[in-house]
């Protein structure tokens, strides 16, 4: 067999049971900050307060204030929805592109297989955050853009898998059997190939999320991302970089937010490959 | 395989292109070359040779790629090149389109790209006006630099902790696979930050500044090694659980070798043979990590240059980037791939 | 007073992004504080060693062609200059020992000095200075800005009229010349050099070869330059503090581009003098005890909001106004600052020649009146939002944020005035653009608002920036798009006379309608932060504000 490499850490974590606890704690946080940030934070995000500048964490602020008086709390609370949407919709762009692609070379024919597969190699030869750099540095910075390139970095392995799962379900005696039944190629992938191939891509999808989170703020961070004064957490993160001798919770609770958000992705992901081979967590 | 590794849905096999011609070659060039001697040679040059070519077939395609990003970057390029600050006449806007080619028919400049490359001529950065073959040399030490600290730190990080929680239940096992959580799930940038918050800004143990001295390397490395560490980690301890359980690990013990000696003397050996596998996330994430790591802790390197490349639309040494990434990518699989089949006999009777 | 623009030609676009850290020509006064301040006394010692971390790297280091300050200002220890400029706009002999403008000012007769050497051995002499402008004004050099210093179109060439004497020719008269020839743009390599290794020279290194107070003694990119002194140095100009070599044996940049580890470096004592000290840090590094600030004006067009008067709803003064009252400038600049840099109440800085302070205090923060302005605009309902609206049209102005490198918290500030306005109903966009995208829109006038400050000595820079002559549909920098008949006169007479109290008298009034218009929102005047170790001394400043290692020297044993 020749050697296999991973794009994403795609392990399949065994975890201590108290995870999923955990998990449960903190996708109800995160959704809460997701649909109702105003009622998770009472201040706003964007309102300044000059005089009450780059105080520390207080029982008013309890992730302190930030150079312009705002409320850290709030903007980290207000961040989530920025911030997880990048990371979900750059999951959601890769993964319907992995679908289409995976489709179209597993059932394409041969040179539409060979072309996209030796693309995929190669886009999958470069570093995801290098790639979504290479992305931005011609299609130019913004939210869109960002996410875009974050998608594009990660389509090669959705491709692969939705591809290698086709190949496997063609060969089964139930599609042969509807294509003998003269049902159209396209009713065919759309109600039996495809179905046999979102199990693993969802599973996939979740991993990648969490991937996908870590390279949008990233490029944030880069000064690439969002643009201001939209509390996104890589942003924060990259505005907060000026104040670690001064005022360290600027840049470190929004941290401990997207970390939060990367490790409960990460569990459920788990979660679901565990669910899905049929295995039980020990 | 041995390793479920392997079975996971993201294992994407990375593999070149020609990979799998050039691997049953090599396969085959093996058997071979054990059998009869005088032939040996030739087979062993054309397995070489298949590998060169899996290589090289990368590495066109990353150059055609950034060729068609070069392309499908928006606005007049001699304006790119000159950047914001300029005060260029005309004739001196004619002078670089001529220099620079910009004005021949598309297909042209890429036969004379592709030409170029051939010659390992990568073109001249449009800001620093250098050969960007130099730049990427000059910047490529402490990039090595970093990404060898941290890999050898990752190496020890997961080996120790892989031996020590192997087979083992409680609380010390719970501990490591929380810990590893937490390390592949943290971004790398904002770890950088929070150790240089704590320890140069505020302990003050290491400077903040640069690649001079050991001193300067620590913070950067461990940052970049941590979240290796931890996936290292987790594949390392499940192929040692499937070896502990194998014969070999049984009669050892029956033997009278203590625990300890024999998770180190026999399974962690059989067990590092899957890390092979992570060869290629491992150069991604090690050549991707750098360009965060170096622009948080000021570092110069391949991932400044980048970076700064990127800000300035300075395509050459963008692309210049991208072929090496590619470059190594392909170089390191190949030859893991090699010394895989070196390692394990099983492969080779395949 | 030189009363020219020293950058013909100059784009908006370019204008608006860099036109204040490409500062060309004098500089302020003594007001912005001295470099003497509280460093070691007593008379200069010679020996030692300096690093300053600077915030940015060269590009390219041929002075010739590169337009960045940071090229001109590392190099001006490696290259020297005809003439040299004081802090109040005079001029001094330095490689030239005397100069005659002709009456038309169509050329310049140098008569050089006879004993000046390169630092390869070669004598500086008038050849030279016909190879080095030459070069200059070559088309493969591909100069980007030196060439436009030389006169650009307007250059007729340069004649060696004996080995010590040069003109310099122009094709129309050339007022800027003297000027422009005291840059290190300007700046002379050796012959051999230019004939040997002109392709060499963007990428820095030793083939620098110059006449200066340094030479370079190695260049590791990404990291550092080291120079080292001059021995033979003896034709400092007039305007330095001694004469002579240069006190340091060895002079080092670090290129520190992050903030937080310039400081890092210079607090713990890695670097001897940091550049563009971050204004939230300045406290700190003043308090602690081994290190100290220099200050220094700029000198200019201060950081200002332009507001787009042709196009709605800008086009109604009323919405103007409550958006110049709406913003508590002096707060947020207080905030966003430190208190380090001053709030502005008229478009020009306080050094510069022409300000006018009548305007101070003119124009409080007043959002109650910014509400009533708008209300009687017909502004006057709210969206679900909180912003307000007019016929269901909510009061969204665009104000496209310039691409590149963000300086001086730019954009921290444009977020308390995001949320200013957002207080008063207004709704604020900032449109994150391609260079490309965003000059366009700039020269079509395609936002409401836009941002920039000019650090120059002149303000002539209220044409530049106001009259209908300097519109950016025809390549100016009027970017509030004004078009007022007495803005033209006021503008027009005060660039064609050096009259003292005409000058004050037009440029006086035309801050004040600008003001009183609300074609412009002045912010900042900002102060150049430099960062010394107690034990170096003798740190002077250009007429650009960049620091000088020429007089400086170290009691660090």
């Amino acid at each position: 067999m020749a050697v296999t490499a991973l794009r994403v850490p795609g392990r399949s974590w065994r975890l201590p049971r108290p995870s999923t606890a955990l998990a449960a704690v903190l996708l109800v946080l995160l959704l809460a900050c997701v649909l109702f940030p105003g009622a998770v934070a009472g201040a706003s995000p964007t309102e300044t307060d000059p005089v009450n500048a780059l105080q520390g964490p207080s029982a008013a602020h309890w992730f302190g204030t930030d150079q312009l008086g705002r409320d850290t709390f709030a903007r980290v609370v207000h961040g989530a929805r920025p911030s997880l949407l990048i990371g979900l919709g750059a999951t959601a762009i890769a993964v319907a592109a992995g679908a289409v692609v995976g489709l179209a070379a597993a059932l394409g024919g041969r040179v539409v297989d060979a072309v996209l597969m030796r693309t995929a190699d190669v886009l999958m030869s470069l570093p995801e955050l290098l790639l979504a750099l290479f992305i931005v540095t011609v299609a130019g910075q913004g939210t869109v853009n960002v996410m875009v390139a974050v998608a594009i970095a990660a389509v090669p392995a959705y491709a692969r898998l939705v591809r290698a799962e086709t190949m496997v379900v063609r060969g089964s005696g139930y599609v042969e059997a509807a294509t003998v039944l003269g049902l159209p190629r396209f009713t065919v992938v759309l109600r039996h190939v495809l179905p046999n191939a979102v199990g693993p891509l969802l599973v996939l999808g979740t991993v990648g999320f969490g991937t996908a989170l870590i390279n949008a703020s990233g490029l944030s961070f880069l000064g690439l991302g969002a643009q201001p004064p939209s509390p996104e957490w890589g942003a924060m993160l990259s505005e907060g970089r000026n104040f670690l001798d001064t005022a360290w919770w600027i840049a470190v609770f929004p941290g401990a937010a997207l970390t939060l958000a990367v490790v409960t992705v990460n569990i459920l992901g788990s979660r679901a490959r565990h669910r899905l081979s049929g295995r039980t967590a020990r | 395989m041995t390793s479920e590794t392997t079975a996971v849905p993201p294992a994407g096999s990375t593999a070149a292109p020609a990979a799998a011609p050039a691997a049953g070659a090599a396969t085959a060039a093996g058997d071979q070359a054990g059998r009869i001697a005088r032939r040996g040679a030739a087979r062993l040059a054309r397995a070489v040779a298949a590998r060169v070519a899996a290589v090289a077939v990368v590495l066109f395609g990353a150059a055609t790629v950034a060729f068609a990003g070069l392309q499908a970057l928006p606005g007049d390029p001699v304006a790119t090149l000159l950047g914001p600050q300029t005060t260029a006449s005309p004739a001196v806007r004619e002078q670089i389109r001529d220099e620079y080619g910009f004005d021949r028919p598309v297909v042209v400049q890429y036969v004379d790209y592709l030409d170029d490359l051939v010659h390992l001529r990568l073109g001249e950065s449009y800001q620093l006006r250098r050969p960007v073959w130099d730049l990427i040399a000059d910047q490529f030490g402490p990039t090595a630099q970093l990404a060898f600290a941290a890999l050898g730190l990752a190496l020890v990080l997961s080996v120790t902790a892989a031996v020590l929680t192997a087979g083992r239940r409680g609380v010390l096992r719970s501990a490591a696979r929380a810990w590893e959580l937490a390390a592949v799930s943290v971004p790398g940038f904002w770890l950088g930050i929070a150790l240089l918050t704590v320890f140069s800004f505020h302990l003050r143990w290491f400077p903040v500044a640069g690649s001079g001295g050991a001193g300067t390397l620590v913070l950067p490395a461990v940052t970049l090694a941590l979240p290796v560490s931890a996936v290292l980690a987790q594949v390392l301890r499940e192929s040692m659980e499937a070896a502990l359980d194998e014969p070999f690990a049984l009669s050892a013990r029956a033997r009278g070798l203590s625990r300890t000696a024999v998770r180190i003397r026999h399974v962690l050996r059989h067990a590092a043979l899957p890390l092979a596998t992570l060869s290629g996330w491992l150069t991604g994430t090690l050549l991707g990590g750098t360009v965060l790591v170096e622009k948080v802790f000021a570092r110069p390197g391949v991932g400044a240059l980048t970076l700064q490349a990127v800000e300035t639309k300075d395509m050459p040494v963008v692309m210049g980037v991208v072929l090496l990434a590619a470059l190594c990518f392909a170089v390191i699989s190949q030859l893991v791939d090699v010394l895989y089949r070196v390692a394990d006999p099983r492969l080779r009777k395949g | 007073m030189p009363a020219f623009r020293d950058r013909p030609g100059r784009s908006l676009g370019a204008a608006l992004m860099a036109a204040a850290f490409l500062t060309v020509s004098c500089a302020a006064d003594d007001k912005g504080g001295s470099a003497a301040g509280s460093g070691p006394t007593g008379a200069p010692t010679r020996g030692g060693s300096a690093t300053i971390a600077v915030n940015a790297e060269p590009s390219c280091f041929d002075i010739h062609v590169s337009p960045q300050d940071i090229t001109a200002s590392i190099e001006r220890n490696v290259f020297d200059s005809l003439v040299s400029q004081d802090a109040q706009g005079g001029f001094h002999p330095w490689l030239a020992a005397s100069w005659e403008v002709a009456p038309d000012l169509t050329s310049y007769t140098f008569k050089l000095r006879t004993d000046v050497t390169f630092t390869d051995g070669a004598p500086f002499d008038a050849a030279a200075v016909k190879a080095n402008f030459e070069h200059i004004a070559a088309k493969t050099t591909k100069s980007q800005y030196a060439a436009s210093l030389l006169g650009g179109g307007a250059y007729a060439g340069t004649d060696v009229l004996d080995p010590s004497t040069v003109r310099v020719r122009f094709n129309k008269p050339f007022a800027p010349f003297l000027q422009a020839a005291s840059t290190a743009y300007l700046g002379f390599y050796s012959p051999r050099t230019l004939t040997d290794s002109a392709d060499k020279l963007c990428a820095g290194g030793t083939h620098l070869v110059g006449t200066g107070p340094f030479k370079v003694a190695g260049y590791t990119k990404g990291q550092s330059l080291v120079l080292e002194n001059n021995p033979a140095y003896r034709w400092a100009p007039a305007t330095a503090k001694h004469q002579g070599a240069a006190y340091l044996d060895k002079l080092t940049y670090r290129f520190l581009q992050e903030d937080a580890v310039r400081v890092g470096a210079l607090t713990s004592g890695q670097v001897d003098a940091a550049a563009a000290i971050p204004p939230v840090n300045a406290k700190s590094v003043e308090g602690s005890s081994g290190t100290r600030i220099l200050r220094r004006d700029f000198a200019g067009a201060v950081y200002s909001l332009f507001l787009n008067t042709t196009r709605a709803p800008f086009d109604d003064e009323r919405v103007r106004k409550a958006v110049q009252r709406g913003i508590d400038v002096g707060k947020n600049v207080e905030a966003v600052y430190f208190g380090q840099y001053k709030r502005a109440w008229s478009p020009l800085g306080p050094a510069t020649p022409g300000f006018s302070a009548a305007l101070d205090n003119t124009w409080p923060y007043d959002p109650a009146l910014a509400g009533k302005l708008l209300d009687e605009a017909g502004w006057s309902a709210r969206d679900g939002d909180g912003f307000r609206t007019k016929d269901g049209k909510r009061l969204t102005v665009s104000w496209p944020a310039a691409p590149g490198q963000v300086r001086e918290q730019r954009d921290i500030l444009a977020q308390a005035i995001q949320a200013d306005l957002k207080k008063i109903g207004v709704d604020v966009q900032r449109p994150a653009l391609d260079l490309g995208s965003f000059t366009t829109n700039a020269y079509k006038g395609n936002y409401d608002l836009l941002d920039m400050s000019w650090a120059r000595f002149e303000p002539d820079l209220l044409r530049l920036y106001f009259s209908s002559t300097s519109l950016p549909s025809s390549g100016g920098q009027n970017a509030a798009w004004l078009s007022n008949p007495e803005i033209d006169q006021w503008t027009a007479a005060g660039a064609a006379t050096l009259d003292k109290a005409t000058r004050a008298d037009v440029y006086g009034k035309t801050q004040a309608w600008v003001v009183d218009h609300a074609a412009v929102v002045p912010l900042y005047s900002a102060t150049t932060l430099l960062g010394v170790a107690k034990h170096l001394a003798g740190v002077e400043f250009d007429p650009n504000a960049w620091p000088l290692f020429y007089d400086v020297w170290t009691t660090r044993p």
